[in-house]
């Protein structure tokens, strides 16, 4: 038994390093080379976006998906040695401290190819950019609550809606966005009463995502629920009974922030400051911009495409009104978190 | 344990020693981060503000998950020990099961089916530190069920029966003779289970108990304070010290109450038809409450959810990861056994801190795992480009090399664990006796130990075999590039709110997860068996 116990630890010592990787070597690589994405992205979806890349230019695409704070770290960790070409995040915040941990290089060569992008959804000096977007909005109970109630995510922490929001955890970035917004609109002290309201409102301990939060209002924990929009789109678009059900029990708005427009962020990309591949990252980087890209957002994933008139076929996304967005620059959300983050300790939103 | 020279000399600690440099060498570099980053009164923010909340609901998860388990585990363990009943010899491995199921899934599972809007929903929604507390202590009770049974099915048996055979009422007799026999085996399956509850992230915040974990996470997330988080880590790892002692402290305890290392084949009770049905009934609700319930709920949500990953490659690589440091992981669970059994401090320390780093949140050891490669990296490139001017061709961080160590510096504890156990019944008399009838120490080891701690060992690769099927934080981060396991499969889904397409590969894991745990029991039962026979004509039947 010992003696097996030794042939087993001798194979599994030489399948280590016979397994361990070697992108260069992998079988099917084309001449076009590949490229390394870091991404935040966890949608099955955005693999169509891959093959439609490599598909067009020949381009591998290796991916590692994790959340965005272990890939900063890992990035960290390997220095020059990163093979990351592509670093992709879902917030705006998190692209912004991978800048301030200098992980990003500028692209001078996309400088044309980002003007596509509306000005306040890119970094000012083109370090990173967004290439779907998605707005924070407020699903409300049909029948319960008049659309007419909530104009402005200010609206919310009115004590009119005591014991009738839910909403998730303060961990999640996308609360924490919503807050730096405000933060950056009304000032630290009037966002922290907003916050302290909204806190007091909550019908139930935060639990559970987004969805879950709808499934909130629809089962009538709640009333009203803040949410990101294609998290309701998913809903309506699903072949579940259930889940359609769910969606036609609420119906959405979209409240702008203190007044400045609605609370956009992004789903956002950058080139890599030792990206080994660079010439592939920056086609794929303009491939994210390209119209079969930007319509394969709105298709899978109910994100708004970045670049202005691109068509697409999405009935849900199609029926929404005109959104006036907030013109601030996303990368604000970034400066604000930690202000944002110890606004929600001191106010207990759990 | 008495310190017996002999024993000292013949066993080494070296072994143990270099384990316990690799396992804490992660913890280390946490802590080394703790003490250098930059202060920035997060802390004393943290401290007026979360901080005694996450005390509060951490001792409030603990104790529900740590009680559940270790009623759940020793009862149940003691049922399928000393009562024959129908169903008995497949319960005996079933009941081992719901550890495969990872505690955020079925946190997922029992949220979606209770939450006011589900088919359960006319139940107390499972929510809150309650609700966290009965997940992972009904997908964590058979680390205390494992390393129970086997305790039971031996010695403390005889003490029970004695107890009974001067009077005692059956459950006396259970409480005060047979528990205290077979402490050891329940410490150490709890410490684990306190271990894994403290280390948790993804079922105390799904269901909105937010923990240390959490709040460690949240700092590192939030606020990007890498240093805040890592001295957040290190209030885990001291919890984790503490427990380790009251384990040791239980341990030595016990001890001077075991004196024989004989094991006699137990000869089970037949229940009754009316009380065979409640031990099924008993048997059957653990199952269902931390398996099937919750995994069949997402089952349900898969059938209306197609999947989209590669889960067969995902598979494969899952099983290759968990069979590499299952073996690995045993060796060096034996190492440290040994090196506990010179009695020596060395030897203890050493074990001890190759344990610790199970209470440290896998993220966390993640990140000291990738300050270390960092580090390693720089200095060989250094070198390399000195002798070769190049750097050096291999990284070591992406590669599976990188996350075998973190595995095993992460899960040490649940190898170490039953495999100490298992060589704590054998005593020193045994020792003495092999070597006075001129046995080496070598010999010893083969003839007398091994065939003793066989199932330790095997126990060991077991729970770490399933736990790296479990594991997430540490894969995500240290894998090689287009390279998933069902566990990070699971999670993606499940972090895009995608909970039907979370389910199948949720399942799989347990479905990977059943055979070598079946083939396990089995080989555990017969290893009873085969020394039973062994034993019979000497116990006079």
């Amino acid at each position: 038994m010992l003696k097996r116990l030794f042939a087993a630890g001798a194979i599994a010592a030489l399948s280590i390093s016979a397994c361990a990787p070697d992108a260069a070597d992998a079988p099917g690589t084309s001449d076009a080379g590949e490229i390394n994405l870091f991404t935040a992205r966890h949608y099955a979806s955005d693999a169509a976006v891959y093959a439609a890349f490599t598909e067009e230019t020949g381009i591998r695409v290796n991916v590692l998906e994790a959340p965005a704070d272990q890939l900063i770290e890992r990035m960290r960790a390997e220095g020059a040695r990163s093979q990351a070409d592509v670093v992709i995040t879902v917030d705006a915040g998190r692209l912004w401290r991978a800048d301030q941990a200098g992980l990003f290089q500028p692209a001078p060569e996309l400088a044309d190819t980002l003007n596509a992008v509306p000005a306040n959804l890119r970094h000012p000096d083109g370090h990173w950019f967004g290439f779907a977007s998605r707005v924070r909005v407020v699903v409300f109970a049909r029948g319960r609550v008049d659309a007419s109630e909530i104009n402005d995510f200010l609206d919310v922490a009115d004590e009119h809606w005591r014991g009738r929001l839910c909403v998730r955890s303060s961990n999640n970035v996308y609360n924490q966005s919503l807050l730096a917004g405000l933060i950056d609109a009304v000032g630290p002290e009037q966002a922290e009463s907003w916050a302290a309201g909204v806190a007091a409102n909550i019908a139930r301990a935060p639990q559970g995502g987004d969805t879950d939060q709808i499934r909130a209002v629809a089962a009538g924990e709640c009333d009203i629920a803040i949410v990101n929009h294609y998290y309701l789109a998913r809903l309506q678009r699903t072949g579940d009974p259930a889940d359609r059900a769910v969606a036609e029990a609420v119906d959405i708005v979209f409240p702008s922030l203190a007044g400045r427009g609605a609370p956009f962020n992004i789903s956002g990309a950058g080139l890599a400051a030792n990206a080994p591949n660079r010439d592939n990252a920056l086609a794929f980087l303009a491939f994210l911009l390209t119209e079969t890209g930007q319509r394969q957002f709105a298709e899978l994933t109910n994100e708004f495409p970045v670049v202005a008139g691109v068509a697409y076929d999405n009935d849900v996304l199609a029926a929404y009104p005109q959104i006036t967005p907030d013109p601030v620059n996303v990368n604000m959300l970034g400066e604000n978190a930690t202000a944002a983050q110890r606004i929600f300790d001191r106010v207990g939103w759990p | 344990m008495a310190v017996s020279p002999l024993m000292r000399q013949a066993y080494p600690v070296w072994p143990a020693l270099i384990a316990a440099i690799a396992c804490a060498a992660p913890l280390l570099a946490v802590a080394a981060l703790a003490v250098s980053g930059e202060w920035s009164g997060y802390l004393a923010h943290l401290w007026s503000t979360r901080l005694p909340v996450y005390l509060i609901n951490t001792l409030h998860v603990t104790l529900i998950s740590g009680g559940l388990a270790v009623v759940l585990g020793s009862g149940l363990a003691w049922l399928v020990a000393r009562y024959e009943f129908t169903g008995r010899s497949v319960f005996e491995w079933l009941l081992a099961l719901p550890l495969a199921v990872p505690a955020y899934a079925a946190a997922y599972g029992w949220f979606d089916l209770t939450q006011a809007a589900g088919p359960l929903g006319m139940l107390p929604t499972v929510r809150g530190a309650t609700g966290a507390g009965l997940v992972l202590g009904l997908t964590l009770y058979p680390y205390v069920y494992l390393l129970a049974r086997e305790a039971f099915s031996g010695q403390s048996s005889d003490a029970y029966e004695a107890a009974r055979t001067l009077g005692a009422r059956p459950l006396d007799a259970f409480l005060r003779a047979a528990m205290p026999m077979a402490r050891p085996a329940i410490a150490a399956g709890l410490a684990l289970v306190v271990m894994e509850t403290l280390a948790d992230f993804g079922a105390v915040s799904h269901l909105g108990a937010p923990t240390l974990t959490v709040g460690l996470i949240r700092a590192w997330a939030g606020e990007g304070a890498t240093a805040d988080a890592a001295r957040l880590a290190l209030i885990l790892v001291t919890i984790a010290f503490l427990i380790f002692a009251l384990e040791r402290a239980q341990r030595a305890r016990a001890r001077q109450t075991s004196a024989s290392g004989r094991r006699r084949p137990s000869r089970r009770i037949v229940l009754s038809p009316a009380r065979a049905l409640a031990a099924v009934a008993l048997c059957l609700s653990p199952v269902l409450l931390g398996m099937v319930i919750p995994l069949g709920r997402l089952a349900y949500r898969a059938l209306s959810a197609p999947v989209t990953r590669d889960l067969a490659s995902a598979a494969q690589n899952a099983v290759l990861l968990a069979v590499i440091a299952g073996v690995l992981a045993a060796m060096l669970g034996l190492a440290a056994a040994y090196a506990l059994r010179t009695g020596t401090r060395r030897g203890a320390v050493a074990a001890r801190v190759a344990g610790l780093g199970y209470a440290v949140p896998g993220a966390v050891a993640a990140m000291g795992v990738l300050a270390i490669l960092g580090v390693m990296q720089t200095w060989i490139d250094a070198a390399w480009t000195g002798l070769f001017g190049s750097v050096f061709p291999v990284m070591l961080t992406g590669g599976i090399a990188a996350l075998i160590f973190a595995y095993l510096s992460r899960f040490a504890a649940a190898a170490i664990g039953p495999a100490d156990s298992a060589l704590s019944r054998v005593t020193p008399t045994l020792d003495g006796a092999a070597r006075t009838l001129g046995a080496s120490a070598r010999e010893t080891a083969r003839r007398v130990h091994w065939p003793l701690i066989t199932q330790g060992a095997l126990l060991a690769a077991l729970l770490v075999f399933v736990e790296v099927l479990k594991e997430l934080p540490a894969t995500m981060i240290l894998r090689p590039f287009n390279f998933d396991t069902l566990a990070v499969i699971a999670h993606n889904y499940a972090s895009d709110e995608r909970l039907g397409e979370a389910a199948l590969p949720a399942l799989l894991i347990a479905a990977v997860a059943l055979p070598p745990m079946i083939w396990i029991a089995r080989r555990i039962v017969r290893a009873e068996n085969g020394r039973a026979e062994a034993v019979r004509p000497e116990a006079g039947h």
